[in-house]
């Protein structure tokens, strides 16, 4: 379980980001985080493993400060996978540049290639393995950054914009990966503005705007409040839209809907079928 | 680094900062060549005495110091190795005229870095009849210099989350260290060359021989001042270093 206390964050001490930001991570979530650009989401997850420590206010990983803690012993536990790929890959080979992160982390050989191969096989990745990273492309790049840190296994895996670049298949393919890991008890935190994506496969939703939390609480009801969205500069959902179109024709469909089960009932309802 | 500060541009209004390029630049050459031209300590300490205002009429004097301050440890290092390998009569002596010559040399050079705006010393070497291309890509490298700093901190941010330990290890580990950062940073500057070459091409760089410029560079009675002022001093110590015999206090050296 993460723990953000009342945090406060600025760059070179003047460029405010974080402004008591409290928020709790318990383990098995699947949390999303949204926001407008600008709206402190980065800092707030390099707070997590550590990158960032917080000039008042503190980060507790499981009931112990994080300052106790290096980066390194932190990324044992909590991955952060950030949201350019080129920042990290550096080696000639997709299979070395994942056993690079494992070896970091301490696993012995054998153990670093099976882990490879496997995490290799979830993302797609599989036939990729001998290529040189930086013949790839910029959403393969992506996923082989993501192998990278999904590797090691981390008990919290925090991804820093995971969509951009891929198609609907890829993005298909992440969230079932995402939900996947969160099966096995691992928590998993998305930074995103993929509205859509967030909707279908995270069930809480933190809003961030100037450095402080919004928002937070269940993805339909976050994600249906007008003024969250205003201030979050996003664009509501279509099926969102949708409701309120029904809504001024037919009263008896709520406003505010986000999921598609939901809207079905109630069209079903509407058109007086079981 | 951050006595690399000296050699950075810093957006001030002051006298020197207005002046044209090409004066500050011919400035510049004199003052570093007045440097060359002595290894005594009275007559660099006297260089640099006149180097001081200059940098003060800058508005930077703060800054030159913080840098000076960043350097004092290179400088102490010149200092020590020099005493103990020079073969000099008076080793110590001759290594403190080298630091200070040192010290005279940056400061002169950084009276023209920390006043001209990359941009204007593009237009300079333009106006210098040196093609555009090359001018561009030199104002190019100094703009990029910053963001390629910005760009080092989030690799080490992002190889710090896969577990690398920058800061760790035997004197080995870490050099070995240095390569998940200057790989990665390479790739990164090449791509964005690339990138950037391409949409500079989009948009229509090198398309027509003659370029025309909306802010054309123009000499001034000042800048006209301050060049003949530093031709002078120029003639006038070549002129006292090849026929003249420095009076022997110039010459003083510290006892050892």
């Amino acid at each position: 379980m993460i723990l953000l206390e009342d945090v406060y964050f600025a760059y070179d001490g003047l460029y405010t980001a974080l402004q008591g930001v409290s928020l709790q991570i318990d383990d098995g979530e699947r949390i999303a985080i949204m926001g407008s650009n600008g709206a402190g989401k980065t800092t707030l997850v390099k707070h997590l493993n550590g990158l960032l420590r917080p000039d008042r206010g503190r980060v507790i990983l499981d009931g112990v400060d994080t300052k106790h803690y290096s980066v390194a012993e932190l990324a044992i536990q909590i991955g952060l996978v950030m949201q350019n790929p080129d920042h990290q890959l550096f080696l000639d080979s997709v299979e070395k540049e994942i056993i690079f992160s494992l070896e970091n982390l301490g696993s012995s050989k054998e153990e670093a290639k099976e882990r490879c191969e496997q995490t290799l096989n979830s993302l797609g990745l599989e036939g990729l393995s001998e290529r040189s990273p930086f013949t790839l492309s910029g959403g393969e790049r992506k996923r082989v950054a993501l192998a990278s840190v999904l590797a090691t296994e981390p008990r919290v895996l925090s991804l820093d914009e995971p969509t951009i670049g891929q198609d609907a298949r890829q993005k298909e393919k992440l969230a079932k990966m995402l939900r996947g890991l969160n099966e096995k008890g691992k928590a998993v935190i998305v930074v995103t503005h993929d509205i859509e994506f967030v909707i279908e496969n995270f069930p809480r939703t933190v809003a961030m705007a100037n450095g402080r939390i919004v928002a937070d609480g269940p993805t339909n009801s976050v994600l249906s409040n007008n003024d969250v969205l205003s201030r979050c500069s996003l664009t509501r959902p279509q099926l969102t839209e949708t409701a309120r179109s029904l809504h001024s024709i037919f009263p008896e469909v709520p406003e505010r809907l986000t999921l598609m089960d939901d809207l079905e009932k109630v069209v079903v309802k509407v058109l007086g079928g079981g | 680094m951050s006595f690399l500060e000296v050699f950075q541009y810093t957006r001030q209004d002051s006298v020197i900062h207005r002046l044209d390029p090409r004066a500050k630049l011919f400035m510049s050459i004199v003052l570093a060549a007045v440097s060359l031209l002595f290894l005594s300590i009275i007559p660099l300490l006297i260089i640099f005495i006149c180097l001081v205002p200059i940098i003060g009429a800058a508005k930077s004097l703060r800054r030159w110091t913080r840098s000076m301050k960043g350097l004092s440890v290179l400088l102490i290092f010149i200092m020590i190795f020099n005493t103990l390998l020079s073969t000099q009569p008076n080793p110590f002596s001759h290594s403190v005229a080298l630091t200070l010559r040192l010290v005279a040399l940056m400061t002169s050079f950084s009276v023209f870095f920390l006043t001209v705006h990359p941009d204007e010393l593009s237009q300079a070497l333009i106006q210098m009849r040196v093609r555009y291309e090359f001018a561009f890509a030199m104002s190019m490298a100094m703009r990029y210099v910053p963001t390629l700093g910005q760009e080092a901190y989030a690799i080490m941010d992002a190889q710090k989350a896969r577990g690398v330990e920058l800061d760790k290890g035997s004197l080995l580990k870490r050099i070995r260290n240095i390569v998940p950062i200057i790989v990665p940073l390479i790739i990164v500057s090449i791509r964005r060359a690339l990138s950037i070459a391409e949409s500079m091409e989009s948009r229509g760089f090198g398309s027509s021989e003659k370029r025309t410029y909306m802010n054309v560079l123009k000499f001034r009675k000042r800048d006209w001042a301050v060049v003949i002022i530093s031709l002078f001093v120029l003639i006038f110590v070549v002129y006292v270093r090849l026929f003249v015999q420095l009076p022997t206090w110039m010459l003083w050296q510290i006892p050892v």
